[in-house]
């Protein structure tokens, strides 16, 4: 039981997570492990300065708590400070895993089904490097405030990743595929969605021809498009970029036209998936926010901080990767919305151009860009030859003016790898998504 | 049964800026402990957050054995060697003092910037033993400022940076030598579409090529690399080696996971144009029959796997001036490039400066960069100065395309 301090705002947050990796690499176990980790956070807050500890030894966190009231200085006015008036305190518990645990699926099981998809890596000889892995992650949060949370939530992913490298006298090519998913038994019947995988890479290997630069019409698969949504403008959304400097505050102004109007983008916590994030790392409830909707400014991402500072309503995106980092402002699930077009119709009047249909990565500062894997060409109207396309770069406000496009169907993506990294925190799970979206012009390298 | 044992320790404080003044003040403290066995060409490992009991990890890493995960190898044999560089760099009770008077000095010196991100003060410890009697301690402090620099008024997130990591805080020596990027980002400057010297660090021209070195892709033959160990296939200008050298990549230990220890604490994946090393692990190095680099890494209850701590390239010349005389580009910021699989490798720049005769002129509009695996380590490979603007920095230059 933690004893909480009068005139100071404290909160502890802990972790209890367990995770699986099972890799194997050329047909070869590699890897094969469950971590078992509980670390706890903890934060003091006097009204002027923040103070945090991380720790493992959960046995101690009075002590350690205690240390942190002794390095702050007691503010009799702290219930009135603005940051801790905008601390909402819930109390809850939602647990939804219980019952389909990964933790209790045998670690034998998850082997066996990892390797019964193995040999569809090697079904084509030019694939000399098939790499293989399983991982899973089950984590129950706990939460309490001095003003009262209490909340308690659990959390689930599982999911595989195949990387293969082809090669074939001169051609070569890197694939992957990956699958993200919240309960084991979603992993099972993969096989025929792995083979055609292998198969148009190995394809895509053999008759993909260089681009040829310039500046094209694009089309986004929802993978693209929900990378683009999360680097082009869900960073520039995320309002702890607007405290050091005051003018920031006037170039953002809600309201103002900063895309296309057939855009909206949102950002929701409560959507499931590796971005599931029900209470944010400082207790708040997750709820839809717009960031852009019918292409004007329409709402921002918030920490307690950062929500008092530019006097704004709380979001839920106050989330660090783990309990050894203080939460900061951060995505959970970021999606642009579709719009009125199927596949078909969208690409129909686009003479020559390229749809993208999955990406290495992406990135977002005044320029975007987006490292495609597999691209093709778009010629009359009808999806053409594999393309090799290094990157697409754009001005960010530019390119969101140049939608033109969105089919109805919004698809949203989980992964098991990888994750979005901000700063010293580097892989925080965060989904995304979209419909496909077409952009009139884009520079294509 | 061979048997090795790793105990690390890191400590840190961390500082917070907004707005140029220090609004949180964190500790971390971790330990973890690793033991792993080897039998019959396997290997078991287990591992703990805390102070590890080596005796029940034994246990479990030899029950571990079972699984029956591969790992042909041979543990290195008798050596007894501790290096410490664990200097005090400022005390922890005038760390917030100090960084706050430095950056309130900072703030007067650039006022048009708005200064964010961390300042953090490291303390890490590392031991290794195993059952051939090898014995190495690795300990050392660091202090890391990565502080972001917004334009007040550009509605970037960031438009450049003041980064410093290094084993002591020269407060003057980083404020002159920050204050000639801030004087040159306010003078508006522009370069024609062209083939220029492009200044960037070693990661920034070479981090997207990384995994060509990588000895399971070199093998497999998808490597851009493949085939080509041993061969003079670069510039006779061009070392490229993993920086383990505590002098010049300050926290970086001088062994790696595996406790190799490589010789000059800089071993070569190229040395003087010809391929001369790939990333290894012990095990990979064993199963394809490669020499081992001495790189890997390993999470503290994971198998070994490859590693790369960050390059070293070998200085060619004394001055930006001598590396990239008459006009070049100075790159700052460059991120979100990546190649094709044939090596045509291409990035934005995010923020550049025009550089005449190795000093800063003025800022550059977003620009692209773009060139080929093989020129870009070949012939249009023009070297390193280490050094330059800003003091230890090193930094490549290559002759690439520029477009706007």
């Amino acid at each position: 039981m933690i004893e909480f301090r009068k005139d100071f705002y404290a909160d502890v947050r802990t972790e209890d997570r367990s995770r699986t990796t099972i890799s194997y690499k050329a047909g070869v176990l590699e890897e094969m492990k469950t971590r078992e980790e509980r670390r706890a956070f903890l934060r003091v807050y006097d009204g002027r300065m923040w103070y945090y500890a991380s720790v493992t030894d959960l046995a101690h966190l009075q002590k350690t708590l205690d240390g942190l009231y002794a390095a702050a200085t007691p503010n009799g006015e702290i219930l009135n400070d603005p940051v801790v008036r905008r601390f909402e305190c819930n109390r809850d518990s939602r647990m939804q895993f219980t019952n389909a645990s990964v933790r209790n699926v045998p670690a034998e099981e998850k082997q066996a089904l990892l390797r019964s998809y193995l040999p569809l890596l090697t079904e084509d000889a030019c694939v000399t490097m098939p790499e293989g892995s399983y991982v899973d992650r089950s984590s129950v949060f706990h939460f309490q405030s001095s003003l009262g949370a209490d909340i308690t939530y659990d959390y689930q992913t599982c999911g595989l990743s195949f990387y293969c490298s082809m090669t074939e006298g001169e051609k070569k090519f890197s694939g992957h595929w990956q699958k993200g998913a919240i309960r084991f038994d979603e992993l099972k019947g993969l096989t025929e969605e792995i083979r055609s995988a292998v198969a148009e890479q190995t394809a895509f290997m053999r008759n993909s021809v260089p681009v040829e630069p310039g500046k094209y019409p694009v089309v986004l698969s929802p993978e693209a498009a929900g990378v683009f949504a999360h680097e082009s403008f869900g960073h520039k959304s995320e309002s702890d970029f607007m405290l050091s400097d005051e003018t920031m505050r006037d170039e953002w102004q809600l309201g103002k036209n900063v895309g296309s109007p057939i855009l909206s983008i949102a950002e929701w916590g409560e959507l499931p998936g590796c971005g599931y994030v029900p209470y944010d790392d400082e207790g708040t409830k997750a709820r839809k926010n717009y960031l852009i909707q019918n292409g004007v400014l329409a709402g921002r991402l918030h920490s307690a901080q950062t929500a008092a500072a530019l006097d704004e309503a709380l979001t839920g995106n106050a989330r660090a990767i783990d309990c050894s980092f203080e939460p900061i402002v951060r995505m959970t699930n970021t999606y642009i919305e579709g719009g009125d077009l199927d596949f078909d119709q969208l690409i129909a009047p686009i003479r020559k151009g390229y749809f993208i249909k999955t990406i290495r990565h992406g990135s977002g500062m005044s320029t975007f860009t987006i490292a495609p894997s597999l691209a093709y060409e778009i010629v009359d109207g009808k999806l053409g030859r594999p393309v090799q396309i290094s990157v697409l770069t754009g001005s960010v406000f530019e390119t969101l003016g140049l939608i033109d496009g969105l089919t109805r169907d919004v698809q949203m993506l989980s992964f098991v790898t990888g994750g979005c990294g901000k700063m010293e925190q580097m892989g925080l799970p965060v989904g995304f998504g979209g419909p496909y979206v077409r952009v009139s012009s884009m520079n294509v390298q | 049964m061979e048997k090795e044992f790793l105990t690390k320790t890191s400590r840190s404080v961390t500082l917070n800026v907004t707005g140029g003044k220090i609004d949180s003040f964190r500790e971390q403290e971790e330990t973890t402990g690793t033991v792993r066995v080897y039998e019959n060409g396997c290997i078991g490992v287990a591992g703990c957050l805390g102070t590890p009991d080596e005796a029940a990890l034994e246990k479990k890493a030899v029950k571990a054995l079972a699984l029956g995960i591969p790992y042909p190898c041979r543990l290195d044999g008798a050596l007894e060697r501790e290096e410490a560089h664990d200097e005090e760099i400022i005390p922890v009770s005038r760390f917030i003092p100090t960084m706050q008077r430095f950056l309130d000095r900072l703030g007067e010196m650039c006022p048009r910037f708005a200064f964010s991100n961390k300042i953090s003060l490291n303390d890490e410890r590392a031991e290794y033993r195993n059952s051939q009697g090898r014995h190495l301690v690795s300990s050392g402090r660091s202090i890391d400022i990565s502080l972001l620099a917004q334009n007040r008024g550009s509605g970037n997130l960031f438009d450049t940076g003041l980064s410093y990591e290094g084993n002591c805080f020269d407060e003057d020596g980083l404020l002159a030598q920050f204050k000639k990027e801030y004087d040159a980002f306010y003078t508006p400057a522009d370069i024609e579409p062209g083939r220029y010297p492009v200044v960037m660090t070693a990661y920034g021209l070479f981090g997207t090529f990384l995994q060509h070195f990588v000895a399971e892709m070199y093998v497999s033959g998808a490597s851009l690399l493949s085939g080509k160990l041993g061969q003079k296939v670069f510039s006779d200008n061009l070392s490229l080696r993993n920086d383990m050298n505590p002098a010049t990549n300050p926290g970086a230990r001088f062994f790696d996971e595996e406790g190799c220890v490589a010789p000059g604490l800089r071993p070569a994946l190229i040395e003087k144009g010809t391929l001369t090393g790939l990333l290894t692990t012990k095990k990979s190095a064993e199963q394809f029959g490669l020499p081992n680099l001495g790189t890997a890494a390993a999470a503290y209850d994971g198998v070994p796997s490859r590693g790369f701590n960050q390059f070293y390239v070998d200085p060619t010349a004394q001055t930006l001036r001598e590396l990239a005389p008459g006009r070049a580009v100075y790159v700052v910021m460059a991120s979100g490039g990546d190649a094709t699989p044939d090596g045509h490798f291409a990035t934005p720049v995010q923020m550049a400066y025009l550089m005449e005769d190795g000093e800063l002129v003025g800022r550059l509009p977003d620009l692209n960069v773009s060139g080929s695996f093989y020129d870009m380590l070949g012939k249009d490979y023009l070297g390193a100065v280490r050094g330059g603007l800003k003091p230890g920095y090193l930094q490549c230059a290559v002759t690439m395309d520029v477009t706007k």
